[in-house]
Formats: C-alpha cells, structure tokens, sequence
C-alpha cells in the first residue's frame, strides 16, 4: 500500500520560528534561574607546559566566590575512557592555549572573573609542538604516553602505481586546506541544577546521550543521575559533538548546590573551542586521453590538536571519500593524524570530506584543463552510479546516489553555458571565471558501526500524539520534519503531533545530530514507531484518523498508548574488499548523498579582491521532506564552505593562536553573500522515510574546489592551498 | 529610558555602569538580545535607540537614561508584525539566535525607508551575523514586510 502524502514534500515553517521573531524563544543560555551562580573558567596561556603550581587559596577567600575546582576537586578528571581523550581539567601539564585548569563559581561574573585572576599558577614551558612535522619528528616531546601518532587509516584496493603507468596524465599534487573555526553565533554555555541527587544540564549537545555519560563519568555517578537538555542552542556545526561544557556545568553545580550558570565568551571559544582539522593532502592519479580516471592513490595529514576528539573518526571519512564521487578501478588511501600543541580539531560539518574533496577534484579540474576536455563532461563520465562499486572498497552503493544527475543538471544551467559571454564582458582590472565541483558524502555513522535511532510515542485521551525522537535539532528544526513525517504515516493533522527532541530524560537514545543522518535516522525511527501505531490501531479496528479522540481514549483504556521503535541503519549489501571483522573500521557507507556547483568568481588582479557573485548548488538528497529547509540548509552550508575557500583560516603561531576574535577571523557577512540557486535532482532513496537521505554537509564539499575551478578559469593559475585572501590571490597571478 | 513604549525612571546608579545588554537580559529579563561576541562585530544584541539599530554590548546604560529603546520583543507594538510573520513565512530562520538582531537591524531600515531596496538592506544588514543561513531569504522577508505594511495603510487610508 502506498501512503497519500499530505505534509511530507510541502515547505513548513520550523515549530519555534514564531518564539524566534518574537524573542521568546529561551535558548539555554537565556536561562537565569533564582539563585543562579556564575561561572567562570581558567584557561591555559601557554601552548605547552608543565604545571608547577597552582594555588587557589586567595580565589576561594575571594568574598562572593562559591567554589573554585582543580583537576584534584573532579572524581574522575577525564572527558572519555581513554587517556588520549584528555582531563577535565589540567592537571600536571596544559598542552594548547585555552585548555581548561581551573573553575570557578561566584555571585556574579565579576566576581567570578576576578577570583580567576587571583590564581597563582607557575608553569614551567615545554618546547611546543607546532605541526605535525613536529610532532613527527625524531626527537619530538610526546604529548601522550601513546606517542604523537592519534590514528592511522589505510586502505588499498590494488596496485596503483600499476594501473596508472598507462596514463597519458599523471598528477602528483599536494594541496593545504586550514583549520576553520565553527562561529555558531552561540557560544558554548548553559545551566546546570541539582535537585534530589539528579543534575539537570541546559547546554547545547549534539549527541546528549554521549554528554549525559562523560558526565557522569567525571562526576563518578550513575547515568540516570544525569539529564542533559540539549536546545534551543544558537547553531553547533559539528562544534557541540566534543564541547566539555556540560562536564563544567555539572561540577559547578554539584560542588555549590546551586544552580551554575556559564557563557564563553567570543575569545574563549575562538582559543578553545574545537575546529576543523587542517590537512595537508597529496594525490597521484592518472587519467587516459578521454579523461578517464584510472587510478589515484591519496595521503592525507591532519592536526587534531593535543587531544583526540574526533581525529581518527575524522579521517576516516576522508579515506572513504578519498576517490571523490568517481567509479575507478584501483585506489588507495593513507591517512594519518598528529597530536600538536596547536588547537584541538573535532567536528565540523563536512567531517574530513572538504579536505580530501579539494585534493581530488584540483586534480581533475587540471586533469580536464591539460586534456582539453569540458570539466562538467568529465566529471559526468567519471561519475559513480547507483548501485556501482566505491572506488576504494569496492563495497555497493546505494541505488538512489545521482551524483550524475546533478553534473547533468548543471550543465544545462544557464550559469553554466553562458560561461563564455560572462567571462568576456569582465572589465579591467577584473577578471572573471567559472569553475564546477561535486562531491558525495555518506549518510549515517557507516556499515558494522550498528548505527541506530529510537523513537518513542504516546497518545492521549484527547487523540494528541507525542513523540520522542533524536537526534537533537541545532538549528535544523529537524522536530519539524519528524512531524510533518508523523503527520503523513498516521493520516492525522500536523496540529495534533508534538515532538520533542534533545532531553536525554524523555527521549530514548538516539545517537548524535552529525553524518548527514537526522532526517535519515531519526526520521526512519519517526515512521516505524507511527507505523507501529497505525498497524496496532487496525489490528483493534480503532478509526485513528476518523476518530483520534476515542481511539486515544481505548487505547489509554487498553495500556496500549505508548510504543517505542528503534530504527537501525542499514549496512551495505556488499561490504566489497573490506574484511568483514574490518567493517566498523573502515565503516563503508550505503546511501550517500551528493551535491554539484558551479561558481562564477571576479577577481580583481591590482588588489587580489575575490568575488563570488552567482552560484548554483544541484543536490541529490532523495525526497525533500521540508523542502524550503533543506535549501535552507543547503545555502547556509554552502556559505561555510565558501568561508573556508576564500576567507576563513585559524591561525597559530607557534602554537598561540593569532586569529583570536571576530575581528581578526573573519565569516561571510551579507555583502560576501552570492546569488544562490539551490535546485534538487529527482531521487528517492529506498531505505530512507519517504524516499530521503541526509545532505546538510555534502553541500559545504563542492565550494572551494568550485571556486578554485573558477579562478583558475578566470587567470590560468590553480589555487592549491585555502583560503584565497587576497594575498594569496596576489601571488597566484604572480605565477599567471 | 522609555523601553518598549514603557518609561523607566530612576535606574538605579549602581547600574549605569553595565552594558545595555546585560541590563535588558538581567534586569528586565529582555533575553531577546544574544550575546555572540561582546565587542561590536556579530551584531546578535543589536536594538533601536531613538531609531538606530545600535549593537547594545557596546552601549552602557548610563548612556542612553534619556533615550527610546526598542527590543525584538518591542517589535510587534512599534508596527513589525509583519516583519516578524515574513521571517516566520520565508523559512528564514535555522538556529535563530542571529534573528532578533537582524530584526531589529530590519526593522530600523523600514521605520526609516519604507520600501528599501536590495543595496539599502543588504547595507542594513551588514553588521549582523548569520552562520545557519546564507541571508539570502532576509531581502525577501524584508520586501514583504514592506510590501504588507503598504497594503495595510492603504487600507486604513
Ligand atoms: S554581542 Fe554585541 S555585537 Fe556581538
Ligand atoms: S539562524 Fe542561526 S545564526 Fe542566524
């Protein structure tokens, strides 16, 4: 039976947008309970060193002042069951600038920061390590009892060296892509209370069942004891997957009985918040006269900072999307990540795709540009379809990726074939270019990682329907879309479903809001528990769409008013070349989704000035279920990846960051802001609710290597390291 | 100050000395207004003082005793309803914590240009912050705020 849609495919306002305009919208650092201390943290100046001394005596005489914690004060001093994983707080050395030594708690801010500067700390410097050249080296300090090495990942489907010596190109490449800061106009913060042994934690979370236990692994607690309340939180992008926040929250909070309010602040999160890794990437690939790829072979080095996060998971995902969206016959990857003194990298929206991204399609922008072919044909004629063979672990792919589709859409845009006339209508001294990239990324946490997301649903005597659903929504309205998924399995009005999300008290674990894999899972989860009901409802011979309130009331009556369902992703039908016991390593995916772009650039060659006034983006993201959100999303991503490809770049010197504010790291305003066409492709992804799949990070990937394409368009020179400041820009055309 | 149409005399002097910001967020539980950065750049505490959109982190309240401030939770009395439904209806919102500032950089514009242009809001805007969306949807929520408020005075005309 085919269910009639009725919300599912129509744009729908998010749930909150109306307390948004209005400001009543209370975000979880909008919270001033009665009573409410203030908080304060003591960071690390210093890239490295070794802690003498520190005596808090004077802080915690300090009149207002609450509590003052050192790493002694925390039960379990450390964020994660490994020691890599890091202390809470330092406690015999600090190992980059903003790393966490102290806390305080106090009647007001003032306070609290005053009694922060009373702390007498004497650290001792350790030689910092900078890179992960460094970090590498011979006779480089360990920054782990493990070594500087955070994780490996190789993989090789065959010989490559073989099958490219019959190519008439081969390129040898190395491109450098920089570290990037998430800038949610948020900064981390929130609430935490303890009532009745329970500490309750109001703090953005992207995985707050993940948060809800390195609480109470630091608080040396049970995990019921801990409930995290993860929105409304003013954006995440990756940058709430690591964030210790809450750890900090519930400290204070269990150490003052009180509840504990804090906000970082701008400088505080610019030095210590995590970032997007910085790779430094090298690729071989050769491709025969018709632009055919026939091998690429692909190392990637990344800097995650002194304490692992995400590092390794990070370049995993770089591995596997290390042959870009193409289908070729031999590849291999090796990826390795440092730990430096430099700031610490974890997730950001894209996850390790970008860096790699940029490498192989430079690659096949030059590629086409040698051999004289149309790079948008090219990239058709490499595309991976439905249902092919990855490149690297030849495992299936999803039936529904139409990664071709979007290159064929592209092509007949108007940006696109009037490429020639834009170009030739630019005026002295600018130049202008068009450049097109694609890119694919995979939905969900990958094969044999046992990927899942539940939901929950409860109805009443009233015939109103609740359900608790992760992953959390940062910003996405992702409850909007589980209600407009709800609404359209159950037959009943939208008006009559609530949905709450990110409250580990009352939604069942879920997993986090990153991979690209809310709509997919959560959403997935959503119908199976709605299903559930319908299926029950027919079986009782209830009229649940003609008759809510009495069917509610009998099934109130009957115990039969809740259900819980747990959707599990599902792994690829053929896992390839990957050894089964190697599948969670590697973690292949099944469904991907894909975006192609195209972007006209205007560059000023006296000044370097880059401008990027028109850009198309063709998404294949299945069956858009909100589809003015997911634009909305697409554009937003969009404006990110095009932050790191001409603006954004954290950066150190010597391990102390120089880049330390908004006013020295700078984002997309609106006057950086293109003309944006954001179409979609006709897929449907079978496995996916109603036909959709994950795309909030594929649309960052395709940007810079567009905008490179364009630039190299426009003055014969290709970019190879991000971002394009007008210096750089100026030393290219120096090159030119 | 008169805030929100409502007067507020005799602000204790103690306050004089705290950011705007802090006094609308603690003191008159006005959590409307978002800290992103503290220093001017992010535009997320942005309100209207006599008519200007003024970022208020950077603003102490001893500063403005004497002046007309308006916070996003001002805007529907002050005439912005429309304002407010356009951003609703355009989808033009994600996180929203940029939003009340963007409001009210908006809502400045329109109480002194009736039917600004693209250059007139994207300048407008310039000072505000937006890291979910690609600003794109705030020219066309602000062109029917406009467009609907010209109606409605037609109608009442
Ligand atoms: S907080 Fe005032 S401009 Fe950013
Ligand atoms: S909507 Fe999130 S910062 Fe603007």
């Amino acid at each position: 039976m085919t269910i009639p849609q009725t919300w599912v495919g129509r744009s729908r306002p998010s749930v909150d947008a109306g307390e948004i305009v209005t400001g009543a919208l209370e975000y979880v650092t909008d919270r001033f309970p009665d009573g409410v201390l203030h908080g304060a943290v003591l960071r690390s100046a210093v890239p490295h060193a070794r802690i003498d001394r520190i005596d808090v005596t004077a802080a915690r005489s300090l009149p207002g002042v609450h509590c003052v914690l050192v790493a002694d004060d925390v039960p379990v001093n450390a964020l994660g069951p490994r020691e890599v994983d890091g202390p809470v707080l330092a406690e015999t050395c600090v190992r980059q600038v903003g790393e966490a030594i102290a806390l305080v708690a106090a009647d007001d801010e003032d306070t609290a920061r005053r009694a922060l500067a009373t702390i007498e700390l004497e650290l001792a410097p350790l030689p910092v390590v900078d890179s992960p050249t460094a970090a590498a080296a011979p006779d480089a300090p360990q920054l782990h009892p493990t070594g500087n090495v955070s994780g490996r990942i190789s993989f090789s489907s065959g010989d490559v060296e073989q099958a490219i010596a019959p190519a008439v190109l081969v390129l040898r490449r190395n491109v450098t892509t920089p570290s990037q800061e998430h800038v949610a106009i948020d900064t981390p913060g929130g609430v935490a209370a303890v009532e009745d042994g329970v500490v309750t934690i109001w703090c953005g979370s992207q995985n707050p069942g993940l948060h809800q236990r390195k609480v109470a692994r630091a608080l040396e607690i049970d995990i019921a004891d801990v409930r995290m309340i993860a929105n409304p939180v003013g954006g995440a992008f990756g940058s709430r997957n690591d964030d210790p926040m809450p750890v900090y929250l519930a400290l204070l909070a269990r150490a003052t009985g009180r509840p504990v309010r804090v906000h970082m602040t701008r400088e505080e999160t610019m030095a210590a918040g995590a970032k997007r890794h910085p790779f430094w990437t090298s690729i071989a690939i050769g491709f025969d006269a018709t632009g055919r790829i026939l091998g690429s072979s692909v190392r990637a080095v990344a800097d995650t900072g002194p304490v692992i996060t995400s590092g390794p998971n990070v370049m995993k995902t770089s591995g596997e999307m290390s042959t870009g969206p193409y289908r070729f016959p031999v590849a291999s990857f090796d990826g390795t990540v440092y730990y430096t003194n430099n700031a610490n990298a974890g997730a950001f929206r894209g996850y390790g795709v970008p860096q790699v991204a940029f490498a192989i399609e430079n690659a096949v922008t030059e590629a086409a540009h040698t051999l004289g072919l149309d790079p948008m044909q090219m990239r058709i004629d490499n595309a991976l379809r439905g249902g092919e063979p990855h490149s690297l672990y030849r495992h299936r792919v999803t039936d529904s990726l139409a990664v071709r589709a979007t290159l064929e859409q592209a092509a007949v845009h108007p940006l696109w074939t009037d490429r020639v006339s834009w170009q030739a209508q630019a005026a002295w001294p600018w130049r202008r270019g068009t450049g097109v990239a694609t890119a694919i990324k995979g939905v969900g946490m990958g094969s044999g990682t046992g990927d899942a997301a539940r939901a929950r649903l409860e109805i009443d005597g009233d015939g109103h329907v609740t359900i608790w659903a992760g992953p959390n929504h940062t910003g996405q309205s992702i409850q909007t879309t589980y209600g407009q998924v709800a609404a359209d399995v159950l037959q009943i009005p939208i008006e009559q479903i609530d949905v709450r999300v990110g409250d580990t008290g009352v939604v069942p674990e879920s997993g986090p809001t990153a991979a690209s894999r809310s709509t997919y899972a959560g959403g997935n989860a959503v119908r199976m528990v709605c299903d559930e009901l319908v299926r029950r409802c027919s079986e009782l011979e209830l009229p649940l769409q003609l008759d809510p309130e009495g069917t509610g009331t009998k099934l109130v009556e009957l115990g039969e008013a809740t259900y819980e369902q747990t959707f599990v992703l599902p792994d690829t039908d053929d896992i390839g070349l990957v050894p089964p016991e190697d599948l969670a390593k590697y973690g292949p995916h099944r469904v991907y989704g894909a975006c192609t772009q195209a972007v006209r650039v205007e560059l000023n060659t006296l000044t370097g000035e880059l401008r990027v006034p028109e850009l198309l983006c063709v998404v294949d993201c299945g069956t858009a279920i909100n589809p003015a959100a997911m634009i909305g999303q697409a554009e937003g991503g969009i404006l990110q990846g095009l932050g790191l490809a001409i603006m954004e770049e954290h950066r150190l010197e010597g391990g102390v960051p120089v880049t330390t504010s908004l006013e020295n790291y700078l984002i997309p305003t609106i006057s950086d802001t293109p003309v944006m066409h954001v179409e979609m492709v006709d897929s449907t992804e079978d496995s996916g609710p109603f036909g959709a799949k994950g795309m909030s990070e594929v649309v960052v990937v395709p940007t810079p290597p567009a905008v490179a394409a364009a630039v190299m368009d426009a003055v014969g020179v290709l970019p190879q390291t991000l971002p394009l400041t007008p210096e750089r820009v100026l030393s290219l055309l120096e090159e030119a | 100050m008169r805030l929100n149409g409502i007067e507020i005399d005799n602000v204790p002097a103690e306050l004089h000395g705290m950011r705007l910001l802090d006094y609308l967020r603690t003191e008159r539980g006005l959590t409307g207004a978002k800290e992103g950065c503290g220093m001017g750049e992010c535009g997320s505490c942005t309100v209207v003082i006599d008519g200007a959109a003024v970022t208020s982190c950077l603003v102490l309240v001893g500063q403005v005793l004497d002046a007309e401030i308006r916070t996003v939770e001002g805007l529907a009395d002050a005439g912005h309803g429309p304002l407010q439904r356009a951003f609703v209806a355009r989808q033009a919102v994600q996180c929203g914590y940029c939003i009340p500032g963007v409001l009210n950089s908006c809502a400045a514009l329109l109480d002194r240009v009736p039917d600004p242009d693209d250059e007139q809001i994207r300048t407008a805007l310039d000072g505000n912050l937006c890291r979910c969306t690609a600003y794109n949807r705030f020219y066309d929520a602000v062109h029917d705020a406009a467009c609907e408020r010209r109606t409605d005075q037609a109608g009442q005309a």
